[in-house]
């Protein structure tokens, strides 16, 4: 018997699933909450995050976001480094200002940062530290401090980001009235930490907008310049966001403050098609040279191609079964962007789509939209659930038909993928069970990346 | 003669926090002997017994002087704990009554779990811990129907045979009433409903959270009775290997372990046991007295079991306990011949070796035993608090004493939460070639000045003769990595500035509050306010 059809054999059955409707229960969390995005200061060069919020609540962060998340660690600053005020008893009482003003003081001294952010959270909102008037005496003395209120009550780790990022703006990179710069472009996509491969992905797209002629500002991660970088934005002839939601507020916002046009692409792209086709839009977008780009696509072109034909023989010539059928659980934006790839480019039935992150109802049709036109003549139906109850109830439904599906989910699918007989990759918040360094799913390169991900369990059986 | 009274009060469903109850710190540094000392544990435990002078200011022994330390960086929180204990009850539910992001640890108390699970032969199988996942409106108009949602849900979905609740700070300041909801609940479901004060801001120190999630279990789980199991040891542990059952197996004991893991019968059945012993008294002394004042189960009175004449004066005590007193002399005879000369062989390897132990207190004094009996040199040591009492009392139990006493003393012994900035501070004064660490967010730091680091992931691997052997082996294997953290030594930067890493003194500023305050402001702040005072205006 093959180990394909063993897989089979494991499959449960679809009876007793109980039909459970959504409350405000959630199981295994798959996003932080607000306090979150002071790891988006982290994956600024040298940013420094300050919180002031209980004891446990950015160590928490960390582990959904840094640790549990492909065991991404952190560099220069994060994790064990982050400044907490550690909210008691006496400061719930009496008031925690004077404990966070004490802490960006001696932050200011000991941490050997470029930019401060003091982040407040549920408690410090709940009894009401001012933390503007704390701050604000620091950048009237020209100190880079920047604020953010963050109580965790107010939504997650993804609406943090937006806040962090437009707070820098407004508050440390400042107004600007001068030229702009052709060709510099400003790239808002996946959120650090969160996205499992952001570092990775960054590099990549930078690389291939860097081809097409394009100076990036990616903001985070290695391949950023850090503040400089961010002190630049203004200069950027216009913003790219590369996501479904996240990062809306904050193109938006830059349209209003500096007067920069934005293009939106919601689906990252994948593959030597879309990738190729995200450039060349860019490219039209910002009128510049289009000889120059299609030299570069078509040597990226003429690399992906060369791969994928090797991978064509063992695609289509292996003999002990391959899925057909697949399930994404995930964010937006890697849901949306995986779907693509698979159903487009590798020609997997869509079965199951399920949205984790809870993007805000206004986006939600659009979102639903995109899963219309996976590819010509395929079309889907999206599923926005945040409770991990729910996600396994859903899946348990789905009809994956006889053979191994494919699952691109977290680790909380890791059992019912188990049951299903699933292929199974981990690719989204929180993924305990990878170890991701630089790894990227992504563009032209990380694309064959993920072909490699996908199929080596296929003959990795034994 | 003043009454005896009760060191733990089952009547109350709140405890007061470990530095209320017991005098804890977080913030202390000198030698191991003079912490000892200071700490009285003796005269506190008369106290606490009711038997000695009242409690005022300015009597010896009430409060351990403590720094206060200007900055500090992330810790953990009581309600964490309480996540990574009852929410590891394999068929009970815990129900978190907070916004999503106090859930956010629950990735990896699943992965321990199930490790865990392993560890103790049964399925690995997902935690099922429930967010009430409040909201801004829920702050203003409070959440009590949810908390109620979530139970029914908790219920239908899981069928638990108890239901724990878990305070969150916010919920605690809008002043949410789990109590009476708990109380509400248990009548409408017919089951334990729990509720567990571990608001995070309540305590200093995490280790509260243990107290907690202890307190709910014997007052609402454990069975009322006076039926036993003679060969029942009751073992408060974590997620360790089940290295207790083979110790215990020429007595023909069988091993209770709780909370992590175990069910909710055999956390009813802990009234029924011979006797209570743990790995660790910062763990398991709340639970061990509470049971011996509610139930008359008695504690094992001997030293830790860690290092060879502790560990047979436990086993003796175990054999004693269970009214097999003498039944383990031969065996004890016969352990010391079969690890004796292993112990030396490892001596060898490891002479001349500097080792760092930084882990929760008196699991850090059973290890710097255990390091001293290989002979490894142990001249520093971090707790991440200090107990200068436990719950008990008792006289066996004062672990620090009993190091200093056996083992000699600790010239840099270090009371912190796991503070990065002091790590380096602590680390460059005794330069040692290896640390040993639970807890996160330190051991990174040690990593990039060439320190590699032996994460005790199982907190169990020390223990008895075996562990010394067990942790003597595995040290090759660590400083081995030394080549790996030398790479990154070479190569990559910490983040504090100059100053800082100037100062010799880890808790300088705390000492010397002053110095901080003339301290010069990080040099790239500096740099960057030339670019905030340029102004809009030159843009």
């Amino acid at each position: 018997m093959s180990a394909v059809s063993k897989r089979v054999s494991n499959k449960a059955g679809n009876k007793n699933v109980q039909a459970h409707t959504q409350t405000n229960s959630i199981v295994h969390p798959r996003y932080g909450c607000m306090i979150g995005a002071a790891y988006s200061v982290a994956a600024i060069t040298r940013g420094v995050p300050i919180v002031h919020c209980g004891p446990g609540c950015i160590d928490k962060q960390y582990f959904i976001l840094c640790s549990d998340n492909g065991n991404q660690g952190v560099g220069y600053m994060g994790g064990g480094a982050i400044p907490s005020t550690n909210i008691g008893e006496n400061d719930v009482v009496f008031g925690g200002a004077p404990k966070l003003e004490r802490l960006i003081d001696a932050s200011l001294k000991i941490m050997d940062g470029d930019i401060y952010v003091a982040f407040s959270g549920c408690s410090s909102a709940l009894v009401g530290d001012d933390v503007e008037s704390i701050t604000r005496p620091y950048q009237n003395s020209g100190l880079p401090l920047v604020y953010v209120d963050a109580p965790g009550f107010k939504g997650n780790n993804l609406i943090g980001h937006e806040l962090v990022v437009n707070a820098i703006i407004d508050q440390f990179v400042g107004p600007y009235k001068g030229r702009k710069k052709k060709g510099l472009v400003n790239l808002w996509t996946e959120v650090p930490y969160f996205n499992t491969n952001w570092r990775g992905d960054l590099i990549e797209l930078k690389r291939i907008l860097e081809g097409v002629g394009f100076t990036v500002n990616v903001l985070f991660g290695i391949e950023s310049g850090g503040v400089s970088e961010w002190k630049s934005i203004p200069k950027a002839s216009f913003n790219i966001l590369l996501s479904p939601w996240v990062g809306m507020d904050i193109v938006r916002h830059l349209e209003e403050k500096y007067g920069q046009p934005w293009v939106h692409f919601p689906s990252i792209p994948i593959g030597e098609e879309s990738t190729s086709a995200f450039l060349r839009e860019v490219v039209e977008f910002a009128g510049n040279d289009k000889e120059k780009a299609e030299k570069f696509i078509a040597n990226e072109a003429k690399q992906y191609y060369y791969f994928l034909e090797h991978f064509a023989d063992f695609f289509s010539e292996y003999w002990f079964g391959l899925p057909s059928r697949f399930a994404v659980v995930s964010d937006s934006a890697y849901n949306i962007a995986f779907s693509i790839f698979l159903a487009d480019q590798l020609g997997l039935i869509p079965v199951k789509h399920i949205i984790t992150d809870n993007p805000p109802d206004i986006y939600r049709d659009k979102i639903q939209e995109l899963y219309k036109h996976l590819s010509e003549g395929i079309s889907s139906e999206v599923e926005f659930i945040e409770d991990g109850y729910l996600v396994e109830q859903s899946l348990k439904a789905a009809d994956f038909g006889s053979g191994a599906p494919l699952i691109l989910g977290t680790s909380w699918e890791r059992n019912i993928a188990r049951e299903l007989g699933a292929i199974f990759l981990e690719v989204s918040t929180p993924a305990m069970e990878e170890i991701v360094i630089n790894r990227s799913y992504i563009g032209y390169r990380g694309a064959l990346s993920l072909i490699e991900r996908i199929y080596t369990p296929t003959v990795n059986v034994f | 003669m003043p009454k005896k009274k009760k060191k733990v009060n089952l009547d109350l469903a709140n405890i007061a926090p470990r530095e209320l109850r017991l005098g804890s710190i977080i913030s202390w540094d000198g030698s191991a002997s003079d912490l000892a000392e200071l700490s009285n544990y003796e005269l506190r435990s008369r106290k606490r017994r009711g038997c000695g002078k009242s409690c005022g200011p300015g009597e010896r022994g009430c409060r351990l002087a403590e720094l206060d330390m200007p900055f500090n960086q992330q810790t953990m929180c009581s309600q964490s704990i309480v996540a990574c204990q009852i929410g590891n009850i394999t068929d009970c539910i815990l129900i978190e009554h907070s916004p999503i992001g106090c859930s956010s640890y629950h990735p990896h108390f699943d992965f321990a779990y199930k490790v865990g699970l392993v560890r103790r032969g049964k399925e690995p199988k997902s935690i099922q811990i429930v967010s009430t996942n409040l909201l801004e409106s829920d702050m203003v108009f409070g959440a009590s129907d949810k908390l109620r949602r979530s139970i029914m849900d908790a219920h239908q979905r899981f069928e638990p045979k108890a239901i724990f609740i878990s305070m969150s700070c916010s919920t605690a300041i809008i002043g949410e009433d789990i109590g009476s909801i708990a109380a509400e609940m248990e009548k409408k479901l017919g089951l334990p409903v729990v509720p567990l004060f571990c608001e995070g801001f309540r305590s200093k120190h995490w280790s509260s959270g243990f107290d907690i999630s202890q307190h709910g279990v014997v007052r609402q789980i454990v069975r009322k009775t006076r039926k036993k199991q003679k060969d029942l040891l009751n073992i408060v542990a974590l997620w360790g290997t089940d290295y207790f059952t083979e110790m215990l197996a020429p007595l023909g004991l069988r091993v209770n372990y709780m909370i992590d893991m175990a069910s909710f019968d055999e956390l009813a059945q802990a009234s029924e046991a011979a006797a209570t012993a743990t790995f660790c008294h910062t763990l398991g002394s709340y639970m061990a007295t509470a049971l011996e004042e509610e139930f008359g189960v008695p504690q094992i009175d001997a030293p830790q079991p860690y290092g060879i004449s502790s560990t047979d004066e436990w086993l003796r005590a175990v054999a004693k306990a269970v009214g097999k007193e003498g039944e383990i002399d031969g065996f004890i005879e016969n352990e010391h011949k079969r690890i004796l000369p292993q112990i030396k062989k490892l001596k060898k390897q490891l002479k001349g070796v500097k080792g760092f132990v930084s882990t929760g207190s008196s699991f850090a004094h059973a290890m710097i035993e255990v390091l001293r009996e290989l002979g490894v040199t142990v001249d520093g040591s971090l707790v991440f608090h200090h107990d200068p009492v436990y719950d008990a009392g008792y006289e066996n139990q004062n672990t620090l004493k009993h190091l200093v006493d056996n083992y000699g003393d600790i010239p840099y012994f270090s009371v912190s939460r796991t503070q990065q900035y002091q790590f380096y501070g602590l680390l460059n004064r005794v330069n040692p070639d290896f640390i040993i660490i639970r807890h996160n967010g330190v051991a990174p730091l040690a990593a990039k000045l060439g320190i590699p680091s032996f994460a005790m992931g199982d907190e169990h691997f020390p223990l008895g003769y075996d562990g010394i052997v067990r942790m003597g082996e595995a040290l090759v294997g660590i400083l081995a990595r030394k080549k790996f953290n030398n790479v990154l030594k070479r190569h990559v930067e910490l983040p504090y500035t100059p100053w800082w890493l100037s100062q010799e003194d880890p808790f300088l500023i705390a000492r010397q509050p002053e110095i901080l305050e003339n301290a010069p402001l990080s040099p790239c702040a500096i740099a960057q306010r030339e670019y905030i005072r340029e102004g809009a205006s030159s843009r």
